[in-house]
């Protein structure tokens, strides 16, 4: 490099730093807004039956002696085939009583799976929780993200499922239970789960070729006292 | 040799387009679906279940970071370092997961967490991350190319 350059050489690396700066600081920020805007907040509106001890997830049966938990992603795929495999079967032991279940809609596929995990939160507080499950995987569209679900259809879905309640338009359209979808997914994240459908007997994960295999199913609710 | 010479620039130049928008477009892919991003780092098995989950929220940031300065050309050098010390970080990552038996997508563009067996696709990961480490490592050699922002950075 010649003398003459020397000045503007300064000149340049200033104009580096600064750009340099900039971009970290947007990195910065970046991973700021992430880890906050991901965390668990214990003021947003939960659903009745939702509390924080129970990792956020819908309770059914708060008493019985056998706990599951379902993870689940209304737009997965392979949780709706699962929902077609055992879906009556667990329905069955929890309107029964038999099982306590705790229901964790996870939402990482995305918006309209947020939009149906929390209209399912608004059924959830007129007990009718299970209905809408089963219509929502019924009704999944076959594409992920693809403008089915909205406010609107979810609505009628919910309606559809006989959840007749005054106050189940007015819940779903607000969205009253959105950030509750977020922590959620924040327990999810705690809870080291990976993959949907995930479940849980008693705390104990299922084996992934026991999902799809109905049989093995009940043999592992049966080891865990439920006939 | 003097075609080689005035070839370089614009090999670094393609190089920096190549592996910057790769980033870029990786990190913004992640940076989208926070919960899923988590969800893959998790899937390796390789941190504890909290330093997984903050990794899946800042890694695609530094990616985003990276990728803008190989595409506009500041501190390009710097910036392949990161890129090719992540690719090798991820090929380490993959290999792990493979030979451990473990069946996950790497997630590498969103998406990410367990597939079913025979759905994994470790070999065609590896093979690309090496390519793209390979771009890094003549970034980090040849670091001064056409059309950079920084025209006086070392070299």
């Amino acid at each position: 490099m010649s003398d003459k350059k020397n000045p503007k050489k300064g000149s340049d690396n200033t104009t580096r730093n600064l750009a340099v700066g900039m971009i970290l600081f947007v990195v910065l920020i970046g991973v700021i807004f992430s880890v906050v805007s991901n965390k668990s907040n214990s003021h947003v509106a939960i659903p009745t039956s939702v509390s924080a001890a129970d990792g956020y997830g819908i309770v059914i049966n708060k008493d019985a002696k056998t706990r599951v938990d379902i993870w689940e992603d209304f737009q997965c795929p392979h949780c709706r085939e699962f929902e077609v495999v055992a879906g009556n079967y667990l329905n069955d032991l929890v309107r029964s009583g038999k099982v306590k279940a705790v229901y964790h809609p996870m939402t990482f596929i995305g918006p309209e799976s947020i939009l149906a995990a929390a209209a399912a939160a608004c059924t959830a507080d007129d007990g009718k929780f299970l209905d809408m499950h089963a219509a929502l995987f019924n009704n999944q569209p076959a594409t992920e993200n693809s403008g089915k679900w909205t406010n609107m259809t979810l609505n009628l879905v919910a309606i559809g499922a006989g959840d007749t309640s005054k106050s189940i338009s007015n819940c779903i359209t607000s969205g009253k239970y959105l950030n509750w979808t977020k922590n959620v997914e924040a327990d999810a994240a705690k809870q080291n789960v990976n993959s949907t459908p995930t479940l849980f007997i008693n705390g104990k994960q299922l084996v992934q070729s026991h999902y799809l295999d109905l049989t093995a199913l009940k043999a592992d609710f049966a080891a865990a006292g439920v006939k | 040799m003097k075609n080689l010479k005035v070839l370089t620039p614009w090999i670094t130049l393609a190089a920096r387009l190549l592996l910057g928008t790769v980033l870029l477009l990786a990190g913004y892919l992640k940076a989208k679906s926070p919960a899923e991003a988590q969800m893959a780092v998790r899937a390796y098995k390789l941190l504890p279940v909290g330093l997984a989950n903050i990794f899946g929220l800042a890694l695609p940031w530094f990616e985003i970071g990276a990728g803008i300065l190989l595409i506009v050309g500041i501190t390009v050098r710097y910036a392949a370092i990161f890129g090719g010390l992540s690719m090798l970080l991820f090929i380490g990552a993959i290999s792990q997961a493979w030979a451990r038996g473990l069946t996950i997508d790497c997630g590498c563009f969103g998406g990410g967490g367990q597939v079913a067996a025979g759905h994994t696709k470790y070999w065609q990961e590896i093979l690309r991350d090496s390519g793209l480490a390979l771009t890094a490592i003549f970034l980090i050699m040849k670091p001064q190319g056409k059309f950079a922002l920084e025209r006086t950075s070392a070299e």
